[in-house]
């Protein structure tokens, strides 16, 4: 028999397959499958996700017949499978649940387009259906694992901790991680979200391939692939999102059809507008989140079982490595060191005004500060950005300390892990994106400058 | 006694719309077995189907069915998901003849344009075997809803 781990790529949901079942009367019947799974060397399982007529073929008749298409090649195998159990929980059950989840939060379907079960199925035969032979000179089935496995090399690793282990701060930490990430992998699209001062949300911290930059862009636990990692904190990957997503549409189309309702709130897809390969990994240090990172690409089939691997390792890496920097740099702070500027790259000019003035209101019932009208910041790095302006107003200088800030009983830091420094980090970059007529420059470790190139009017709202 | 299903003039515009169709089957021990369908056509009494498979497909299929001829069409649109199952009743098989051969490329086209539309290009899709086909005569028997979501497996009126 073909080794099932020969396909590789057959299991990536990008070709659809399908089921064909046989009732105990002798009526056949067919369906289109979303997904099978590899579960090891002998089974592949199936997602349950609605009572249908195959589930209740296989559970009179076990055997049926999936025809699976290798996503490199094209080459059509088809697998004689006797149907075995179905595992509502465990590794298999979790992933696969995972992925629908994120799908379904994508289209407002949590609840009901969701995984009831994963059905196990031992594979009795493999075969190579010759008349269907896939692309004329076509690689091998596999290859694709070969060629992400060149990308992972040694010095490429070395690359990425080079990069990591130099930065200064945890702010060029961040860039340094998602540049080398583009340059050494090619994964030119990529987020890095860190949990916010909300509960069970993440916010978007660094981002690179996009332009419209999206820090500050909000992800609670469990919306779409970054928030479902978050709250699973195990990595997920798709492929071939634009499929699952239109099977989810059809869901949301019957399910309304029928008075069901469905949410009205769809999440919108963060990043690339029409992405069709995602990969999260989140970011642990113990069972601690310290992040998420993601990767997507709009190419269906761009990220494969060795990237997540891989991925994986690094982020591992990352993760400690943020975790460090972020307890460094409440340690430089505490000790209020008059450092010079670790990243003099960023002490650049003022840049010239655009806007003469600029009339800042922060709203206290949903702590959140709007710039002329325009939605700017919410929560801590808005009271920070609220605070500063208004003790500049006052006569009050322009040169700030983390730790002026951190005891600043106003700002309502909790005692513990207060994330003061990436609450910075992200409204710096917050500002520059949105507002670059206000910017905070750090002067020294654990020191920074309010620096306005536009005259502020500020304005406090219940 | 077998009922007869009755294929409107909507569905039978979808089933022959250029859709992925898959043809199962079975043998004496109940073992289900497959293959594609490159297209299909409803015949005016609107209870009977022409189905058009690879010829070396078709060959697979007839094994089964010369003795078992229950038969399962699944009729897919990659786009929209969807999707339609025609049961019925395998009544005979001939090699298609030349002038079919325009309604199944043209069908086979229409289907690769709604794979390209989700991302699977149509250089993916060079090898696929479309001629010479055999062209299956079937009898509808019932027709069910298969469009994923509430309700998928209902019998269409």
């Amino acid at each position: 028999m073909i080794p099932l781990e020969r396909l590789t790529s057959c299991f990536q949901g990008v070709i659809p397959s399908w089921l064909c079942t046989c009732a105990l009367d002798g009526t056949p019947n067919a369906a289109i499958l979303s997904h099978v799974d590899y579960v090891d060397s002998r089974h592949v399982a199936l997602s349950f996700q609605f009572f249908n007529k195959s589930k209740r073929n296989v559970a009179e008749n076990p055997k049926a017949l999936v025809r699976i298409i290798d996503a490199d090649t094209m080459q059509v195998y088809a697998l004689k499978l006797r149907f075995v159990r179905t595992e509502t929980s465990g590794p298999i059950f979790e992933s696969m649940r995972l992925r629908i989840e994120a799908i379904a939060s994508y289209s407002g379907l949590k609840g009901i387009f969701k995984l009831l079960g994963a059905d196990i199925y031992e594979v009795l035969s493999v075969e190579q259906v010759e008349y269907e032979a896939g692309l004329p000179n076509a690689v091998a089935s596999g290859t694709s694992g070969d060629t992400t496995r060149t990308i992972f090399t040694m010095k490429a690793l070395q690359a990425f901790s080079d990069g990591i282990r130099d930065a200064a701060t945890l702010d060029c930490m961040l860039d340094n991680a998602l540049e080398t990430l583009e340059r050494i992998f090619g994964f030119a699209h990529s987020m890095i979200l860190l949990p916010s001062d909300r509960p069970d949300r993440l916010e978007l911290i660094a981002s690179r391939g996009y332009p419209e930059g999206g820090v500050g862009s909000e992800v609670g636990f469990g919306e779409g692939i970054i928030g479902m990692v978050a709250e699973a904190r195990k990595p997920i990957r798709i492929s071939g999102m634009l499929r699952y997503m239109l099977y989810a549409d059809a869901v949301a189309k019957r399910t309304k059809g029928l008075g069901i309702p469905v949410s009205a709130r769809c999440i919108p897809l963060p990043g690339l507008p029409h992405p069709d390969s995602q990969l999260g990994i989140p970011l642990l240090v113990r069972d601690e989140l310290v992040g998420v990172l993601c990767i997507e690409s709009d190419q269906p089939y761009r990220f494969h079982e060795d990237d997540r691997a891989y991925l994986e390792v690094l982020g591992g890496y990352l993760a400690i490595a943020i975790q460090n920097a972020l307890l460094r740099e409440r340690s430089d702070a505490a000790e209020d060191a008059a450092a010079p500027p670790p990243n003099a790259a960023r002490v650049a000019a003022v840049q010239p005004p655009s806007r003469p003035t600029l009339q800042v209101e922060y709203y206290q019932s949903d702590e959140c500060v709007l710039v002329d009208g325009e939605y700017l910041v919410r929560g801590l790095p808005a009271k920070i950005l609220w605070k500063l302006l208004n003790e500049h107003s006052a006569g009050g200088g322009a040169e700030f300390t983390n730790r002026r800030l951190r005891l600043d009983k106003s700002l309502q830091l909790p005692a513990y892990k207060d994330n003061l420094e990436s609450r910075l980090i992200l409204l710096r970059r917050r500002l520059a994106e949105r507002c670059p007529e206000i910017r905070l420059v750090q002067s020294g470790r654990g020191r920074f400058r309010l620096e306005l190139a536009s005259a502020v009017t500020l304005a406090s709202r219940p | 006694m077998e009922t007869v299903a009755f294929i409107s003039d909507e569905l039978a515009q979808f089933l022959e719309s250029g859709l992925s169709i898959v043809v199962a089957t079975r043998d004496g021990e109940l073992q289900p077995d497959g293959a594609a369908a490159w297209a299909a056509r409803v015949h005016e009494d609107r209870t009977h189907l022409t189905v058009y498979l690879y010829e070396e497909a078709a060959a697979r299929m007839l094994r089964n069915l010369t003795s078992y001829p229950q038969i399962a069409l699944d009729f897919d649109r990659p786009t929209t998901h969807r999707a339609c199952q025609v049961k019925g009743l395998y009544l005979s098989s001939r090699p298609a003849e030349p002038w079919e051969r325009a309604l199944v490329y043209q069908q086979a086209d229409a289907f690769a344009a709604d794979l390209d539309a989700i991302g699977i290009p149509g250089a993916m899709l060079q090898g696929w075997k479309t001629w010479p086909c055999t062209a299956f005569q079937v009898r509808a028997t019932a027709l069910f809803e298969q469009t994923p979501g509430p309700g998928t497996g209902e019998r269409l009126p």
